[in-house]
Formats: structure tokens, sequence, C-alpha cells
């Protein structure tokens, strides 16, 4: 019996230190310290192909509370001037002189290569996903993250997360059966003044696309606060004029 | 210091701005250049377009077009157009342009065109109130190849129905407002739009200033739009359309337009025109579809109301056949000059019928290319089951160059919508560079 208490109050003690971080809690830091809740930032999306060869897309991003955020291309020429907007889980896509803005998928990507529409228009990791578990490894914390809806892009989450810094190393996208979609590591961290540190830098390979890497270069990241008619498909044709 | 020693420093430095540059190249950054903002905006494409027609030597409308010439069994044809847009902005207040000048060399020899697309002043006083005046468009509807409820925009060219169009004047002003809760935006517009000898001639005759308005609603994540126009120089008209993600990776879509006191005219086998009015009730019904594999789907029936009946088309191809044998017999062109009028009219239209189904598929960067994306689409008019089909070839690899090779069968028997076309098939080669 005695036995038996001293490997139950093993187990206990060897678990406590697991079940003592609020999962939830601790997604929200990673968020806050990723970006501000409402924010401006500048980006550069760089698609590299097997072969070295490059396609660059610069984009202004601005992101309101838990669920608005709007993308507006500024180059390349061909692209300039496209806009995409999501409330929540609707998202709209505006390429100028064509037509009204037409509504599309989180899956879909209007830029090609690796990332997707989520990953670029990506809101708070805790608005769209509860921590089913967090372990420790190492100098990391990894946070099993499950969709809160099917709207969500990918049903599963691994999240890597520095344990001083409270920052993403590393992100796995996975289906609802557990197959990888795509990594995500997070690089170079950065001082962006206002008290914003953070990776400068998102690179993103996926077993789907082999030999082909995306990366996400952040810049300017500003907290900023913009009215709520800005996230709307009325203003998608200019969003230019608040940059 | 010794040879030895300096050749060693020398390597020790070299190797150090080696791995120096190696490291600077995994430093990446955004000049600033790249993201400063600039008070105006210049740019716009480039286009060469060649194709070539293979001609449908027994349909009506190639006898009504050539008539008087040697027959062909292909025509070529060259096309080159330069659209380029301007803005400026200062405070609240933008100025916008756009022209689009086109050049073809055919069959009937040279022609240019420059044309204002859009010029307007648009004035910003706040985030939710806009004001525009000038030349613009306003793509209404939510449908990807026709828009019933697109009262007061030119119509598109189902065959691709992503060209920029031409507007037309008015003055517009839109107010919008967010809400948290079920209904998350709404917004009004409202438009003046004058119809006069010199302003919007073209649309029709009538000397009146018309208005238009839309009210949109995001409701419980369904966009939802109410459209009217009235005034006078159109009758009285009313639109809905709407639009839902069902799940991540499927739309529905939809447009309903009601026309009071709608005048369709048409011609008898004989050239006699005649007419009906009634309140017509057109509709689109569509969805959108993207596969785990990124392949997309889009498919519509459209019901226009406005459309001729087959009878009537059959009868319209008669009376071509009939100005053609007229032709043959003793030389006089009068009839077909008389059907040629009307096929400039409502005949000449893309899709001039009563019920159509629309199919487009597209497959995203299959086989690992990336940006290239092949598609095919399909145009059937339910009526006469004549259809149109269209594969393509996209790649947009190389920034701000847009390749496209399309092809266009036309397939469908006598009296039908798409086998009484003047051309077969159309190949053309579209190389589009963005500055």
């Amino acid at each position: 019996m005695l036995k038996i208490i001293s490997i139950c109050a093993m187990i206990l003690a060897f678990a406590l230190p697991v079940y003592a971080i609020d999962g939830t809690q601790l997604l929200k830091e990673v968020d806050r310290n990723l970006n501000p809740e409402s924010y401006e930032s500048y980006r550069k999306l760089i698609n590299i192909e097997p072969n070295g060869s490059k396609k660059e897309y610069t984009l202004f991003t601005v992101k309101k509370g838990l669920d608005k955020m709007v993308l507006l291309f500024i180059a390349p020429a061909s692209e300039k001037g496209r806009s995409t907007l999501r409330l929540g889980d609707n998202m709209w896509f505006y390429i100028p002189n064509v037509g009204k803005p037409i509504r599309i998928t989180s899956l879909q990507s209007v830029v090609g290569g690796v990332f997707n529409n989520a990953d670029i228009l990506q809101l708070d990791y805790a608005a769209e996903y509860n921590v089913e578990k967090v372990e420790e490894k190492g100098k990391d914390y990894l946070l099993h993250l499950k969709a809160k809806t099917k709207t969500v892009a990918y049903d599963r989450i691994k999240l890597w997360a520095d344990k001083e810094k409270k920052l993403p190393v590393k992100i796995e996208c996975l289906t609802e059966a557990g197959m990888l979609i795509k990594t995500l590591y997070f690089k170079q961290v950065k001082d962006f003044g206002e008290g914003i540190v953070r990776p400068a830098v998102i690179e993103t390979d996926s077993p789907l696309y082999k030999g082909y890497k995306s990366l996400m270069i952040m810049a300017r990241i500003k907290a900023k606060e913009y009215k709520d008619e800005i996230f709307t498909l009325s203003f998608m044709s200019h969003i230019d004029s608040i940059r | 210091m010794g040879f030895y020693k300096l050749l060693f420093m020398s390597l020790t430095v070299l190797f150090g701005l080696l791995m120096s540059s190696v490291i600077f190249a995994e430093e990446y950054t955004i000049d600033s250049s790249e993201i400063d903002k600039k008070p105006y905006h210049l740019g716009g494409y480039a286009e060469l377009r060649p194709l070539t027609f293979g001609l449908n030597k027994d349909s009506a409308l190639y006898k009504l077009k050539f008539y008087n010439q040697k027959k062909h069994d292909n025509i070529y044809e060259f096309n080159g157009a330069l659209q380029l847009e301007g803005s400026l902005e200062y405070g609240m207040a933008r100025v916008y342009a756009r022209t689009n000048t086109t050049y073809q060399k055919g069959y009937l020899g040279e022609t240019q065109a420059t044309t204002l697309q859009e010029g307007y002043l648009s004035l910003k006083p706040a985030a939710s109130l806009k004001i525009d005046a000038g030349k613009k468009t306003l793509n209404w509807g939510k449908g990807y190849a026709w828009n019933p409820v697109a009262f007061l925009d030119r119509p598109k060219d189902p065959d691709d129905p992503e060209l920029s169009r031409e507007g037309y004047y008015m003055l517009t002003a839109d107010y919008v407002k967010s809400f948290q809760g079920p209904l998350k935006t709404f917004s009004l517009t409202t438009v003046l739009y004058p119809e006069y000898e010199y302003i919007n001639s073209t649309y029709a005759t009538s000397s009146r200033m018309n208005f238009a308005g839309k009210a949109y609603f995001l409701l419980y994540d369904t966009d939802i739009d109410f459209i009217l126009f009235t005034g006078g120089s159109k009758t009285t008209r009313y639109g809905f359309d709407f639009s839902r993600n069902i799940t991540t990776n499927l739309e529905v879509h939809g447009e309903f337009a009601w026309i009071d006191h709608f005048t369709r005219k048409f011609t008898d086998s004989s050239g006699n025109m005649l007419q009906t009015t009634y309140n017509a009730k057109s509709f689109l019904l569509g969805l959108r579809y993207l596969t785990e594999k990124e392949a997309t789907y889009i498919l519509e029936y459209y019901r226009n109301d406005t459309g001729f009946k087959t009878g009537e088309m059959k009868d319209y191809y008669a009376f071509i056949n009939r100005g053609y044998n007229s032709y043959l017999s003793s030389g006089s062109t009068m009839l077909l000059n008389k059907a040629a009028t009307l096929t400039t009219g409502s005949y000449g239209k893309p899709n001039p019928m009563r019920d159509y189904l629309y199919l487009r598929a597209s497959q995203k960067e299959p086989f690992d290319i990336l940006y290239f994306t092949p598609a095919i689409t399909f145009i059937t008019n339910i009526s006469d089951k004549s259809t149109s089909i269209s594969p393509e070839l996209v790649y947009t690899g190389i920034t701000n160059l847009e390749l496209r090779l399309k092809a266009i069968f036309l397939a469908g028997g006598r009296n039908s919508d798409f086998g009484e076309k003047q051309n077969a098939y159309k190949v053309e080669l579209r190389a589009r560079y963005y500055f």
C-alpha cells in the first residue's frame, strides 16, 4: 500500500509543474508578445522555388481586436491594389478594376506558394484554438491546440514557445487526422519599438510542396486602433488611403 | 611581417567577409523605399494578343459578316492594348483615372480606340462616408459570369468575366456602419445617374436624372444586398443578391432581378419587328467549391427573363438566311443590312437567350508547378443544348508578366445559340506586362 501511495505521490510530483501551467493564459501571452491586439504592419512574402528562383510580394496589414484584419498588396505592380478582408470566419478578396470583392476561403492562397490566406491573415491563436495540453520540452513549452470550430484552416496545431520570451519558435499545422500540412519557423527576434520584441521572419515549408519554401518578413509593426468601418467590403478599394 | 603570415591574415579576412556575406544573405529585411507611401500612383499594363479564328462557314452569323468576301477557313487577328491608370491623393481627396487603348489589325483592316474607363474625384470626409463624382463602375451583384442585378454596369463578357469595363458618369455617396452582433456591417450606396444628350447618351435617348440605391447587410455571416433603380430612362427595377460561405471550402451566391414593364423587341423570319411587354424576373444561382487539392469549381445557372426564346432566335437566323439568299439571287443587301442592325443590338449580346449553365474548373499549381493554373470553362445554352468549351493555361511565374493561352470551341446544331456563331473555334495567346 505504501509503495502504491509513494508511486502516486511521485507521479503527482512530476505532473504538478505541467498542470501548474494555464495553457489558455500562456497562449494569450504568446499572442500578445507576437502582436499587439490592434496593430498595423508591413510584410514581405518571398516564395522560393527548388531551383532558387524567387517571387516577392509586399503587403500592408491592419488588425483590430480578435476578429478583424485587412491586407493590401503594395507590390509587385501586377498585384498592387488587391486586398483581402477577414471578419471572423468570413474572408473576401478584391481585385481592382475587375469587380466586387468575392468570398474566398481560409485554405486558399492569394499569392501562391506555401503560405495560405489563414497564415497571412492570422488572428490571435487563442481566438481560434483551445489548448488541449501543455508539455515542457527543454527550453520550450509545447502547446497542443485544437480548433474551436470547423471553419478554422488547420484542425490541430503544435506550437513550440520559448519559455523565457513566451514567443513561438515553431508551429506545426495538422489536419484532423494528424497529417502535417506545413511547419512555420519563427526566426530573428527583433525590437520593433514600443515594447514589441518578436521574430521578424517566419519561414515555412510543407511536405505538400517538396523543395519549396516561403518567408514572411515583418516590418514597422505599430500598435494602432482603426475604426471598425475600415474592415468592411466598401473600404477594400481604399485601404491605401490609411497608410 | 612574413609572406605566409600576410597570406594567412588575408585569407582570414577574405573568409570572414565571405562568411559575413553569407550571414547577411540570411538576414532578411524590407527596404524603406519599398513601403514608403507616395501621394501619387502611376501604373497599368501593356498587352499583346494574337489570335486565330476557325470560321463556321454554314452559320448564319458567318453569312451575315462575310457574305461579300472570299470564303475563308481561318482568319488571323492581332490585338494590342495599353491600360494606364493614375491617382493623386491630397488629404481626404483623391483623383483617379484609367484609360484603355486598343489596337486591332484583322481582316477588316486596322482600328485603334482609346476609352476613359473610369475617371472620378473621391472625397472621404470620414471612414464611414465616401462621395465620388465622375465616370466609374459600380460592379453590383454576386455572380461570376453574369449579374442580372447590375442595372448600372455594362454587361460582363462571360468568356472573360475578369476584364475591366467602362463605367458611366454618376454621383455616388457611400455610408458604412459596423456593429457588434449578428449584423456586422450595414452600408448604403446612393447614386444619381444622369442621362442626357452629352452624358451617358449611349444607354438610352431620354433626358432624365435617375436614382439608384443599394443597401448592404453582413448579417449572420451572409452578404445581402437590396437594389433599386428608378427615374424614367429605363423602367423601375428591383434587385436582391446574397453570398455566404457554407463551409470553409464552399460558397453559395445568388441574384434576383425584377424589371417592371420590360419591353422585348424581336423580329419574325421576314424582318418585321414585334414587341412584348411584361414584368421580367431574372435570377442566378451559383456556388464556388474548393477541393483539398486546390481545384476550384464555379457553377452558375442563369435564368435571363429578358432574353430571346428559342423560336424568336430561330426567326432571327431565318431572317439572316433569307437576306443572304436575297443577296445571292439579286445582289441586294437591304435585308442583310437590317439583320446587321439587329445583331449590333440585343441579338449580338454574348448570351442573348434565356437559360444558361456556366461551369469553370481550375487547378492551382498542378504537378507542383508554382504559379501555373490550367482551367476549363463550359457555357451551355440549356434550351438548345449548344455549348462553348474553353480550355486555358495561365502562367504568372515571372514577376509582373502574365501569360495566358486560351482556346474557345463552339458546338451546336442549326438554329442554336453557339452553332450559329461565325466561329467554330478561337485560339489566342495573351501576354500582359504590368508596370
